[in-house]
């Protein structure tokens, strides 16, 4: 029990990771992105390219790895997205599928389709009340919290973090104000692929690295913004871990059922807020 | 701004039939031109009355779904089980086909329509996703997972038989002018001028006293409900269906044939089935023809899918029905300029 619920938080961190990205692009410019599953697919799999190439350790690979995906995160926003900020939503919507479908069959060319695994590197277990617990899993956990802490203090604290949540709030105010937003998007965009990158890699060793591991996540790390809440912060951080808990709960009785629970959490969370919550306030 | 044109909303009869018999012709030249491939052809139509059934979702209402084979897997699966545990009554089969569809379709509709743009996109898919690992797991002792079911119909009327080719041909060719002329008769009806004007602005819509709410739910139900026709058609004429008929990721073989022939029109949406089927049916040959030239593995279909689909998003949007429609626009200005001159 003692490790499903640490398997729980495991999962709650790497959606936490994942879905920050989603959901300031979310709340933000009000597009779903697809292609944040191809920066966090292709990440994982540079991450084995410079790992295997240059033979490096753990640490310094994935730092490689997310330095060398910033560029592309910054021209998928660049030439693709802000193209088509302000058109008819589904043209974003089926752009940033259109790119995740090419990354996705460049991955399956270059790395063939075969699910890649990747080795822990910590094999540390720490032993809490007579169970041995892994502690690359605590690490993940630790670090996720960390950035929600960090991020915290920079959208508190910075004047990019300011305009950011300002922006969250009410967009066309802040470009009243004379604020050239779309910079501060892109400052916004580039930080949530980083970190969708870091969650992805960090995930890896305990799951695999195959060509459609970003389309898996990426409709969980939905539910996650849609139960926490389109564009706010502390919510998709609290429904990733109550998400995450509830697919390792469910997934431990009955393993298939765990993204099905997600998805009906989600339904369950739209049909409140649009037909029971307005109904409750009208009295 | 683009505005919308309101033909005479009674449909004349005569213009109806009209239209039909051009679809009708144009699916017979298009069967001469392949050779006479009648199994080719039928496979084509059922895909057409897949796309019908999304234009109407996506090209009429605006509501871009990522879920909709959902409904075809559905629609497969259920005729499949009819024709296996039942009795093998093809009919019977997409009538039990469609009508438990819609009754699932009304309880996602309602969930799915309280929401817009992307969030309708992914919650659909999300949909999608429960339903093909429902059939997948928790099903498989009946949709006996991932092998498939083997299905075989018995004869229409007990005249036509779906094992073979031109009787395939002619059942699904009659299907598809069928489901034509119904959409036909809908989007120019009082309904299908609601559901436009939905797409353009709801909220004015409400104001003017509508349940904008129910009349997406409706458009919903009839398009899952098209979209199970085409899925129980397909079990018919294959005798087979598998998960890969539920799979969320085909959704966007839908989403490219609309898109190329031109979204929120009938004749695009079955231009845009033809090209796809086309494309997908003569590409890969080409794709392993030139990898035997350039000498290495070059990415497959799906890259070619998503880079035809961002020169449609950038520069393409009206699709080929669309610019046909545009361009025939134009000369006929320009003609009518020159005589008044």
């Amino acid at each position: 029990m003692f490790e499903t619920i640490l398997y729980g938080f495991t999962i709650g961190a790497v959606l936490y990771l994942f879905s920050i990205g989603l959901s300031l692009t979310f709340g933000t410019m009000h597009i779903i992105n697809f292609a944040h599953a191809l920066v966090y697919t292709l990440g994982v799999y540079s991450f084995i390219g410079f790992r295997d190439a240059l033979s490096l350790g753990f640490v310094p690979a994935m730092l490689i790895a997310v330095v060398a995906m910033v560029p592309l995160a910054w021209a998928i926003e660049r030439f693709v997205i802000r193209r088509l900020y302000g058109e008819r939503l589904d043209y974003a919507i089926i752009a940033t599928y259109a790119l995740l479908l090419i990354g996705t069959d460049l991955i399956k060319v270059v790395f063939g389709t075969l699910p890649q695994s990747i080795n822990v590197p910590i094999h540390v277990s720490v032993n809490v009340a007579g169970v041995g617990i892994s502690l690359y899993r605590i690490i993940i956990v630790l670090v996720a919290v960390l950035i929600f802490l960090g991020l915290r203090q920079f959208f508190r604290k910075t004047v990019v973090g300011q305009i950011v949540v300002a922006a969250l709030e009410d967009n066309e105010g802040v470009r009243c104000l004379g604020i050239n937003i779309s910079t501060y998007f892109s400052i916004v965009f580039v930080i949530g692929s980083a970190l969708a990158i870091i969650g992805g890699i960090l995930y890896a060793p305990i799951s695999t690295a195959e060509p459609y591991m970003g389309m898996h996540i990426l409709l969980l790390a939905f539910s996650v913004v849609i139960v926490g809440g389109m564009g706010s912060l502390t919510g998709t951080f609290y429904a990733s871990f109550a998400l995450g808990m509830l697919m390792a709960l469910v997934g431990r009785f009955w393993a298939g059922g765990a993204n099905a629970a997600v998805f009906l959490t989600m339904a369950l969370v739209i049909i409140y807020r649009h037909t029971i919550k307005p109904r409750l306030h009208r009295r | 701004m683009n505005t919308l044109k309101y033909p005479s909303l009674r449909s004349r009869p005569g213009r109806v039939m009209l239209e039909t018999g051009i679809v009708l012709l144009g699916f017979l030249v298009l069967l001469a031109i392949t050779g006479f491939k009648f199994y080719w052809i039928t496979d084509f139509m059922i895909f057409c009355i897949l796309v019908l059934s999304f234009d109407l979702l996506y090209g009429y209402l605006g509501h871009l779904s990522f879920g909709h084979m959902l409904y075809y897997g559905t629609g497969a699966y259920l005729a499949a089980s009819w024709l296996v545990y039942f009795n093998n009554d093809p009919l019977l089969a997409l009538l039990f086909a469609v009508i438990v569809t819609s009754l699932i379709a009304a309880v996602t509709g309602w969930v799915a329509v309280q929401t817009k743009a992307a969030a309708f996109a992914l919650l659909t898919m999300a949909f999608n996703e429960l339903g093909s690992f429902i059939v997948h797991t928790p099903l498989s002792k009946y949709t006996r997972g991932d092998d498939g079911l083997i299905a075989s119909p018995g004869k229409v009327f007990g005249l036509l038989r779906f094992g073979k080719d031109t009787d395939a041909f002619i059942i699904v060719l009659i299907i598809l002018l069928l489901v034509f002329l119904v959409l036909r008769i809908l989007t120019r009806s009082p309904f299908g001028v609601l559901i436009r004007s939905v797409k353009e602005n709801e909220t004015r819509i409400q104001f003017l006293g509508y349940d904008t709410q129910r009349y997406k739910w409706i458009t919903f139900i009839v398009s899952a409900a098209i979209a199970a026709l085409a899925g129980g058609l397909f079990v018919m004429v294959q005798g087979f269906v598998s998960p890969r008929a539920i799979s969320t990721l085909s959704n966007i073989e839908i989403i490219f044939a609309i898109l190329i022939g031109g979204a929120g029109s009938l004749y695009g949406a079955l231009i845009g089935g033809v090209l796809f089927m086309l494309v997908k049916n003569y590409l890969p040959p080409v794709i392993s023809a030139a990898e035997g030239l350039a000498g290495f593995a070059l990415p497959q279909w799906e890259m070619w899918l998503g880079i035809i689909l961002l020169i449609i998003v950038f520069s393409f949007r009206k699709g080929v029905f669309g610019f046909a429609v545009e361009k025939a626009g134009l000369l006929r200005q320009s003609i009518k300029s020159r005589k008044g001159a």
